[in-house]
């Protein structure tokens, strides 16, 4: 009974296991020098699992007296953490190297966080769920923290920490409301005491606590405000991590509490989830035209984009949750391909995030200017794009779930967001020629990333690469 | 065959149009011209191998979609062979003309690459023409259709740096439209009575069309006549007249040859074809054909009358084929669609002549195009003169009286005449008569005015007149050869007896038929089965429709009146022009209203300017500066430059980098949400 | 009907927390008892080695914004971790004999972990004071 458990669970002690070997195998070897070549194993390790997770599609599977479940939806979330991990760990080297930052703790720590994110997407009981989530977190703060000579790095991860310990309060403090009202931290248990009868107010302020903890993580509106300062203190491949794969586990995560555990009230945590929803779309699209440094303008983007993507969850349906995923797995792609840009963007040797550096870059490196065109105009949403589809399918949930006005904000908040993409664009192809030249060269790796989103953007566009009926199977082993 | 003669020109446009940078200019031009001249031997082919019978060549589905099905394929009967030949002879001999005529063009700066783009345009036009002619449904028949308004559109504003040629183009492009809804309306309800938009069952349910009754516009009308004349409004745009006809003088602004291809002999024609194609529709459309009728006649003799007082040497050439379309409107619309094709046959080669000799003259005249500067080229062009003689003797319908002996426009232009007559219209074979010898008086004084008297205007030009190269030449006198025997050639088969039409257009001939043609002469014999059915033959003509064969019984004195138009016509410009040249100015004075009122084309454009142009141009005024310029970009300016930037500010004001404003924001967000619950009490 | 008030579940649970309040109410007694009698009976003999701070090096009463040595803080949740391996290991042992080898074998692979934390601190020096 023990081994079939632990057989469910078997990648995430792979990768556990994994990470405390090469923990020790370096310390007691060569250091940092062996940094490097731990990255690349890292990432090939993600991403081979990432291929056996994608390829072993099997039934629901629970452990662990329903503590942890294995199923579709899971099994979607984990692939696109484990490839977007994967990605963000190999355009890391080249630019930690330059910054002397390479240090063997860090695929380690990302590894320790993948743990804890796929834990979390598997989660079926409120305390896996925060232990979990703390293995993710305190993670995340150390290499939040990563360059400790580095004054907005630590004041990064301390904002980080101190905010995250708020809100794994707040979430514990809804977790012991929900498991005094229910008597259980089974999901199973609450869904069963939901249907069983009327839902007692102090359940209800337990969910609502639960949704604030669960919206710091995705950094929805008004729980955010941590994510500018960490965006843009945190070592660049730091934040190209922070806004690619714990995104998806928390949006994960928040889908699967909202649903296993309360998908018999969503009138209740639909509409708070539509106003965080409503709240993070404008204030992503505004914030954002306000910024120079393209760290933060990233920032209230993936703010900006998580509420998109709560647009879906916030309609409670199986469409929801499909729209909901489509929506991170493009949101990820495109991530990535952003962030492979940033990453090369240097001047003179030193790293570079001011935008209007990017001046005429049109004329000095066409293919990548086009490429970052392709992006933002992405991540803008504009058809026939792929970012198009994406929205298009959480718009298209909204409104057969009812939510018209979500929707109708949804679209004119993409109209104002827009801009600061677009602003981009324009400094690229009408910029002043200034002195502001980034160096041209770029490795290998930040290249091949950046093309390769690029070109999802435009050829994804004849069928998504099949991720609609991904999602959609996803989906309904979630919703049904 | 047909798919290489459809298609070469297509091929051709792109291969130039977009490759020329890699073939080199002169390697493109040729390619092109090359591809169209394959076009036409290949037409040729087709045209004097024809049998008669009507086949379909299938090249792909095009549209699908409910009951709505089209196919791109070409319909190959007689009426595509005469219009496959036309277009390809016509398009060839211009791309060649091309070469010589745009070879140094002052519209454009030294070193500027304008050819290629020229001549992609023209095969281009090539193609959307010949898509027009061999479709087999009408849908892709409104794809030619609206493929040579585009090509239209780009050839007349060719000379892009010039305000005049984009204001012809935008209007020509409008006007059409304004037909084009008029075609498309016809489309939809074909379709709508039809439920299919190819033409072998659009001629089969034509009958029952005829007795169908369709509401429309407030009220119950047959549905035959409402087809036919929606369709005829299609055809009046395309083909300019009256009312629609405005444009067709001002496209003269694009280069010469494109007034001779596509503003003489082929575009301007596709109305009369989509009349003649339509013929199964038509025949039960007895209103329709009235109206065609009417405005055809009006269409010729007003434009007939504004021709005579143009000094422009295209613009007379322009009204001059804008009152020929006339007449071929009049025989479609007395039912002798053959006549309108033989006369589209005709004056495709003189009209294309004399827009090439005119533009022979402007060439050697350093773009000259008033008549008044010109005079006694005769003996320094010899050869542009012969041709526009031969050109000019055709339109005005040379010829011997009563045997088919003569130029190509005396044996179509009186077959049209005489089908007037027959029809039993008398007005309009009397407003014809009058017409045919207006016509013949512009013509000659065109001639007169540009090859007899004295040199007139600007004495260098005149010095360095030259005679145009072999390239300008070899297409004048091919045509040349057309404009003297095209009509002798093929009057049988146009216009000859009942039996050698019918064969010539695949109309099967049986036993009851030949009755038919008795009753026609007078037998009484009882019309009944045994006719050909619409759909049957390239061109339907319904059982009692017996116009033609009237036409060949119609008595000498109405054979003989358009010869004596002509030679009025001759007369009175060789008095104005030759004997007593003060005699137009003192006429002119005489008759200055009249003077006028003909110099300004009757006053059409000033009056379109004040009823529709001037309202349009306003009301579209009022929408950007109001409308747009107030309220939209005022409201986005509002919100893009104050409201938004606001919530920027605050937001940035918020973000402050302090710890505790950041857990307090967090903190009021949770008591907010709580407050909201507890008020609420959740959804339930 | 009486018994049914004897029912109030405030009463239940404040008279579940009674054994609390009692143990409280010791330890206070206890406690103050026991610094009263050292400030009685105790000998005070000061010198200046005896009244510097402890251990951590600086003085405790002073301004907080100081620079101190962040190793004192190192080794302090150090301790704190091991500190809570034994509170744990208490229970279990415990209750050891209800759980079987899964139970015994859980806490190998605990201890196995936080091992592994301990060899990578002492082989990266976090244990070096100087």
């Amino acid at each position: 009974m023990i081994s079939a458990d632990l057989s469910v669970v078997l990648p995430e002690i792979a990768l556990a296991v994994y990470a405390m070997v090469a923990m020790l195998a370096a310390v007691y070897t060569s250091k940092d020098k062996a940094a490097p070549i731990l990255v690349w194993i890292t990432s090939a390790l993600f991403f081979a699992l990432a291929v056996w997770l994608g390829v072993t599609a099997g039934e629901t599977r629970t452990a662990f007296g329903g503590a942890i479940v294995d199923d579709g939806f899971a099994r979607f979330a984990k692939v696109v953490i484990l490839l977007s991990a994967g990605a963000v760990l190999l355009m890391s080297i080249e630019h930690m190297r330059r910054s002397r930052s390479l240090l063997f703790e860090f695929p380690i720590l990302i590894t320790l966080a993948v743990v804890g994110m796929m834990l979390m997407v598997s989660a079926h009981d409120l305390m896996t769920l925060y232990v979990a989530l703390e293995l993710q977190s305190l993670a995340l703060y150390v290499v939040a923290a990563l360059r400790r000579d580095s004054l907005k790095s630590t004041e990064a991860g301390l904002k980080y920490f101190v905010l995250g310990a708020l809100s794994s309060g707040l979430l514990l403090y809804g977790a012991s409301l929900v498991y005094g009202y229910a008597g259980t931290t089974l999901f199973s248990g609450i869904l069963a005491t939901i249907e069983g009868g009327e839902m007692p107010i102090g359940l209800l302020f337990g969910l609502v606590f639960l949704i604030t903890g669960l919206g710091f993580k995705v950094s929805a509106v008004p729980f955010h405000m941590w994510t500018p300062d960490v965006y843009e203190g945190a070592p660049t491949p730091v934040t190209a991590f922070f806004a690619t794969a714990p995104k998806m586990a928390a949006m994960a995560l928040f889908a699967r509490v909202m649903h296993d555990a309360f998908g018999a009230v969503p009138g209740d945590w639909g509409q708070v989830v539509a106003v965080l929803s409503l709240l993070s779309m404008a204030l992503g699209a505004v914030a954002a035209i306000g910024q120079r440094n393209i760290k933060r303008l990233m920032a209230y983007s993936s703010i900006a984009h998580m509420g998109y993507a709560l647009m879906g969850l916030a309609a409670g349906t199986q469409l929801g949750v499909q729209a909901m995923l489509i929506y991170m797995a493009i949101y990820v792609t495109m991530s990535v391909g952003t962030f492979a840009f940033i990453l090369s963007m240097q001047k003179d040797g030193q790293p570079v995030t001011d935008i209007r550096s990017l001046n005429m870059l049109s004329a000095s490196e066409p293919l990548k200017a086009l490429a970052m065109l392709v992006l933002l105009f992405s991540l803008a949403g504009v058809p026939p794009l792929v970012g198009f589809f994406g929205k298009f399918y959480v718009v298209r949930a909204a409104v057969d779930a009812g939510l018209v006005w979500l929707a109708v904000a949804g679209v004119v908040a993409s109209v104002v967001g827009a801009f600061y993409y677009l602003r981009i664009v324009f400094y690229m192809y009408f910029g002043e020629e200034g002195d502001a030249q980034l160096d041209g060269s770029m490795p290998a790796v930040l290249w091949g990333f950046l093309m390769v989103s690029a070109f999802a953007m435009v050829a994804g566009v004849v069928n998504l690469f099949g991720v609609e009926g991904l999602a959609l199977m996803a989906a309904q082993t979630l919703v049904n | 065959m047909e798919k290489i003669i459809l298609f070469a020109p297509l091929i051709g446009a792109i291969l130039c149009g977009f490759g020329w940078r890699v073939l080199g200019e002169k390697a493109a031009m040729w390619t092109t011209t090359a591809l169209v001249f394959l076009s036409c031997l290949f037409s040729w082919v087709v045209f004097l191998g024809f049998d008669g019978e009507m086949r379909q060549v299938d090249i792909f589905r095009w549209i699908e979609s409910g009951s709505m099905v089209a196919d791109w394929a070409i319909r190959v009967d007689r009426l595509t062979a005469i219009m496959l030949i036309v277009v390809t002879t016509v398009s060839a001999f211009v791309h060649l003309y091309s070469f010589g005529y745009m070879d140094h063009d002052e519209n454009w700066r030294e070193g500027e690459s304008y050819k290629p783009r020229f001549f992609a345009y023209l095969s281009f036009f090539t193609f959307t023409m010949l898509a027009l002619v061999t479709a087999d449904n009408i849908v892709q028949l409104f794809f030619g259709w609206e493929g040579v308004g585009v090509a239209s559109y780009l050839l007349i504003g060719f000379y892009y740096r010039k305000p005049s040629a984009n204001a012809a183009a935008i209007k020509a492009f409008i006007v059409n439209r304004v037909g084009d809804f008029g075609f498309l309306l016809g489309i939809f309800a074909l379709f709508f009575l039809v439920d299919s938009v190819r033409f072998d069952d659009i001629f089969a349910a034509a009958p029952v069309i005829g007795e169908t009754d369709l509401t429309f516009l407030n009220g119950t009308w047959n549905a035959a006549n409402v087809v036919g004349v929606l369709l005829f409004i299609g055809a009046m745009g395309k083909s300019a007249q009256l009312f629609l006809h405005t444009w067709l003088p001002d496209a003269m602004e694009g280069p010469t040859p494109v007034s001779a291809l596509i503003h003489a002999a082929t575009m301007v024609t596709a109305g009369v074809f989509l009349i003649c194609r339509m013929s199964p529709v038509m025949e039960f459309a007895p209103d329709a054909k009235t109206m065609i009728v009417v405005v055809g006649t009006a269409t010729a003799v007003f434009a007939a009358t504004v021709g005579l007082v143009q000094n422009d040497i295209k613009r007379v050439i322009a009204y001059s084929t804008c009152s020929q379309l006339g007449y071929m409107f009049v025989a479609a619309g007395v039912g002798v669609y053959s006549a309108a094709m033989f006369h589209l046959l005709t004056h495709a080669f003189f009209k294309a002549l004399l827009f090439l000799g005119a533009g022979s003259v402007i060439h050697a005249m350093h773009h000259e195009q008033d008549m008044r500067n010109y005079g006694g080229l005769k003996d320094r062009i010899p050869y542009t003169f012969y041709a526009m003689l031969i050109g000019t003797l055709a339109i005005t319908g040379v010829g011997i009286p009563l045997t088919h002996i003569g130029f190509a426009g005396f044996l179509s232009k009186d077959a049209i005449i005489e089908s007037a007559w027959g029809s039993g219209a008398t007005w309009s074979f009397w407003a014809l008569v009058g017409a045919a010898a207006m016509t013949s008086f512009y013509s000659w004084r065109l001639m007169f005015l540009t090859f007899w008297g004295k040199p007139r205007g600007d004495k260098h030009a005149h010095e360095h007149a030259h005679e145009s190269p072999k390239t300008m030449l070899i297409p004048l006198g091919v045509l040349s050869v057309g404009a003297v025997l095209a009509g002798m050639v093929w009057f049988g088969n146009f216009f000859g007896d009942h039996d050698q039409v019918n064969r010539f257009y695949g109309i099967p001939v049986h036993a009851a038929a030949e009755a038919g043609h008795g009753a026609a002469e007078g037998h009484g014999a009882e019309a009944g089965a045994g006719y050909p059915l619409p759909g049957e033959g390239a061109i339907y003509m319904a059982p009692d429709n017996h116009v033609m064969d009237d036409a060949h019984h119609a008595p000498v004195w109405v054979k003989v009146a358009p010869f004596m138009a002509m030679l009025i016509g001759l007369g009175t410009a060789y008095l104005f022009y030759i004997t007593t040249p003060d005699l137009p100015g003192r006429t002119a004075r005489a008759f200055r209203p009249v003077y006028l009122f003909l110099l300004n084309k009757w006053y059409f454009d000033e009056l379109f300017d004040a009823i529709f142009v001037n309202p349009a141009k306003n009301i579209g005024r009022a929408l950007w500066k109001g409308g747009d310029g107030g309220v939209i970009d005022g409201a986005v300016n509002g919100v893009s430059m104050g409201i938004v930037p606001f919530f920027t500010r605050v937001a940035g004001r918020l973000q402050s980098g302090y710890l505790y404003h950041y857990a307090f924001v967090m903190v009021i967000g949770i008591a907010l949400l709580i407050t909201w619950m507890m008020l609420t009490g959740g959804a339930e | 009907m009486r018994g049914n008030q004897r029912e109030n579940p405030v009463e239940v649970l404040l008279s579940d927390y009674l054994p609390i309040a009692i143990f409280f109410g010791m330890a206070i007694g206890l406690g103050l008892l026991l610094m009263l009698s050292a400030v009685v009976i105790a000998v005070r003999n000061p010198d200046p080695e005896k009244l510097s701070a402890y251990e951590c090096g600086f003085n405790a009463f002073d301004d907080a914004r100081m620079t101190f040595d962040v190793r004192f803080y190192l080794v302090a949740i150090l301790f704190i971790i091991f500190d809570l391996e034994i509170a744990f290991l208490f229970p279990w042992a415990v209750s050891f004999g209800a759980m079987g080898m899964v139970g015994f074998w859980s806490m190998m692979v605990f201890l196995a972990v936080l091992t592994v934390g301990f060899a990578y601190e002492w082989k990266k020096g976090a244990l070096e004071w100087a």
